[in-house]
């Protein structure tokens, strides 16, 4: 033993201290962006025989409903529930896989038809003529559903609405009525506002994606469902006088938002509202999920109210369903399992166990036995001129992430609009550069 | 320690034992104490949820003291079997990888640091060299080597890729650890005819128990908490370890946050029990070869 080895020991013992550190770094972030950063893919067999059914439905109640579905199906089907994030994540990788999973649950629109234009998806056609499950499907989600070489690629098998969503308790200790156009609206966030209460609820600290809420319905009402479909598609810039006045509009709201807005992810913002701290809360019909069990019959909802009558009715149902892998190995289980998720029975069951605000696709489900809140639902999207997505099932996750910066740059800072817009529509030519 | 270097002035042995007695006056638990609360904060804040009802949290906040007991959170948990079959999952995994990369590592570091291999140092840097790399952009390759070789979607394959990239920074320390070991315990070995086989044996493990010991504690809790490598080898979910399960909680629009932090808690429990079991290895593997 010598004095040099010692301090060479000590050198390497302390370089091992550092290696340790930056490790214990490299695995706590590589588990906390896991969501985001992974590209990867799984591979191989997802498991012998049969069907590999790969979904992202994540929520509770919605989930087992799907199981119980899974577990009735006369066939073998290997169900796999991947987290939302890391499904959408993972999904391209999915697809190109030697051995695809058979069927996967994903958005209609532009994502699925993404995926068609590349050639990855399963031709469904079949299914949309004759005596196929989706023959009798509305030509709205027909069209929703065909891949820009006219084929179907998409089996929708529900849809939920958007809306502005208040508790009739709450309105009626506060003595205030929805309101019928957009100057009540604003009249009753005024008065809302002077009783203490947030008038607008929403959640876009860990959910940005909730600023797009306000943005679509704005834009629908000012613009319309066509614009604003152009306008996601690259064919108008965000620098537009359409979409100033837009902003002008939301700039309107942003002082009846609830201040905490920007702590509070979707859900945490329902809690104010189940407290009467907050009063209405612009999204999607999940929203029931995020109330105490008690609290959900006292739910009703109002559309965005119409701003220009001479603009055509528009309203956001979101659609959902599967895609099958154009590299699936056997095409015919997997079109059979499809059109068993896809018949009248499956859908009724789903919806009345997902204790979700569903709608069924298939004009075939006896809707007597849902709820008030549903009903309603039904007969808003079926008295409504044209429906749209949502901004990223409109457009694409790429384009979602630019209204995000720029949404919530907006909300925080609504002096600088013009900048904000500016420096979107560099984003979005980015995107659509791409 | 500490205390000591303080007060290099004083030369008395007595005095140099009082001294560090009066240096453990009351401001360690002052600033400790309040410190371990705020370490701890989190973890009795998820214990509270955990044992909250959804609809408490839902009409409350998450943020809001309990006013309901309910274990309902853990039921839901693990109903189904789920939660139970990815823990099974975690531990196999993790103890395979642990026992495998050790092994590996050790024989490797002892032929490193007692065998003149060629090229020695390069094969050590490169090993070590692979760490620094982020495990982001291996996540493609991996996935795509994996499904080559047709290992996608098994335990093996997480277990192999565990191995592979823990296995450089193991050998790194224990590199370091077994070059202090007295060199002089290896001539009188192989003066009493022991082959390398046989020293690795009987001189080289025993002797490197600390640092094994240390690194395994480490380990075990990298691979038993890793999320990414799992989520790019595997794909289906009877095949997914606690942490993928887990993050599988979370709903896409709405979360039962009441489960999630039941499931959490029992997720931990494994990794907490390694840490109080090797509690020792984990201070001491800190300081591995730095006292040689």
């Amino acid at each position: 033993m010598n004095s040099r080895l010692s301090r060479r020991s000590l050198l390497a013992a302390t370089a091992g201290l550092g290696g340790a550190g930056l490790l214990t770094g490299c695995v706590g972030t590589s588990g906390s962006e896991g969501g985001g950063a992974a590209a990867g893919g799984g591979g191989g067999g997802g498991g012998g025989g049969g069907v590999v059914f790969q979904n992202s439905i994540q929520d509770t109640a919605p989930k087992a409903a799907l199981e119980a579905l899974v577990q009735a199906y006369d066939g073998e089907v290997t169900m796999n529930s991947v987290a939302t994030e890391q499904f959408r994540a993972q999904l391209t990788n999915y697809l190109r896989s030697n051995d695809p999973p058979d069927v996967m649950s994903w958005y209609a629109g532009s994502v699925a038809r993404d995926y068609a234009a590349q050639g990855l998806l399963l031709d469904v056609s079949g299914m949309w003529e004759g005596d196929g499950a989706c023959a009798g499907f509305s030509e709205a989600l027909k069209n929703l559903s065909t891949a820009e070489d006219g084929t179907q690629i998409f089996v929708p098998t529900n849809y939920y609405w958007w809306s502005v969503f208040y508790r009739k308790s709450a309105f009626e200790r506060w003595g205030v009525q929805p309101p019928a156009t957009w100057d009540e609206f604003l009249a009753l966030c005024e008065n809302l506002s002077g009783q203490g209460v947030a008038p607008l609820a929403n959640g876009i600290g860990s959910t940005p994606w909730m600023a797009s809420g306000w943005f679509d319905y704005l834009d629908l009402r000012l613009n319309g469902a066509q614009y604003h479909r152009e306008l996601l598609a690259g064919e108008h810039s965000f620098t537009d006088p359409e979409v100033v006045a837009v902003m002008e509009q939301y700039e309107r709201l942003i002082p009846y938002f609830d201040p905490d807005m920007g702590s509070y992810s979707a859900q945490d913002a329902a809690v104010p509202m189940a407290q009467d701290q907050a009063g209405m809360y612009l999204i999607g019909a999940f929203v029931t999920q995020y109330f105490p069990e008690d609290q959900r019959d006292d739910l009703d909802f109002f559309s965005v109210p119409v701003i220009d009558p001479a603009v055509p009715t528009a309203e956001e149902a979101p659609t959902d369903g599967y895609f099958a892998a154009a590299g699936t190995s056997d095409p015919d289980a997997t079109i059979a399992f499809l059109s068993y998720l896809a018949a009248p029975e499956q859908q009724q069951a789903f919806i009345e166990q997902s204790g979700s605000s569903n709608l069924p696709t298939s004009p075939d489900v006896d809707t007597s036995a849902f709820s008030p809140l549903v009903q309603k639902g039904i007969e808003l999207l079926n008295s409504t001129q044209e429906i749209t997505q949502f901004f990223n099932r409109d457009s694409s996750d790429a384009l979602q992430t630019t209204a995000d910066t720029a949404l919530t740059q907006f909300l925080a800072d609504p002096g600088s609009r013009d900048r904000i817009l500016q420096e979107w529509q560099r984003a979005a030519e980015g995107v659509f550069g791409q | 320690m500490s205390a000591t270097t303080l007060t290099p002035g004083t030369a008395a042995t007595p005095q140099q034992w009082r001294k560090p007695r009066r240096a453990r006056s009351p401001w360690l638990h002052v600033v400790m104490v309040p410190l371990t609360l705020l370490w701890l904060s989190p973890v009795v804040y998820v214990a509270l949820i955990a044992f909250r009802s959804f609809d408490d949290i839902a009409a409350r906040g998450l943020a809001a003291l309990p006013a309901s007991f309910t274990l309902d959170g853990f039921a839901t948990a693990f109903s189904g079997g789920g939660l139970v079959r990815a823990l099974g999952n975690s531990i196999a995994v993790t103890a395979a990888a642990v026992l495998a990369s050790l092994a590996l590592s050790s024989w490797a570091a002892y032929a490193l640091s007692r065998f003149a291999i060629p090229g020695r140092k390069t094969i050590l840097l490169a090993m070590l060299a692979g760490n620094l790399l982020p495990p982001q952009i291996l996540l493609v390759p991996v996935a795509r080597i994996s499904e080559s070789l047709g290992i996608a979607d098994t335990l093996f394959a997480l277990v192999a890729v565990q191995v592979g990239f823990g296995i450089g920074f193991y050998t790194f320390v224990l590199h370091g650890f077994m070059r202090g070991l007295p060199e002089e315990l290896f001539e009188a070995a192989r003066l009493d005819g022991a082959g390398a086989g046989r020293i690795y044996w009987r001189i080289v493990l025993p002797l490197s128990r600390p640092a094994m010991a240390a690194l395994a504690a480490l380990a075990t809790t990298w691979i038993f908490n890793d999320l990414i490598w799992a989520l790019t080898v595997l794909r289906s979910e009877s095949k997914f370890p606690i942490t993928a399960a887990l993050l599988n909680l979370m709903g896409g629009y709405s979360s039962a946050w009441n489960v999630i932090a039941a499931a959490s808690l029992v997720a931990a429990v494994p990794t907490a029990i390694v840490f109080f079991l090797f509690q020792k290895q984990f201070v001491s593997g800190l300081l591995v070869g730095s006292n040689k």
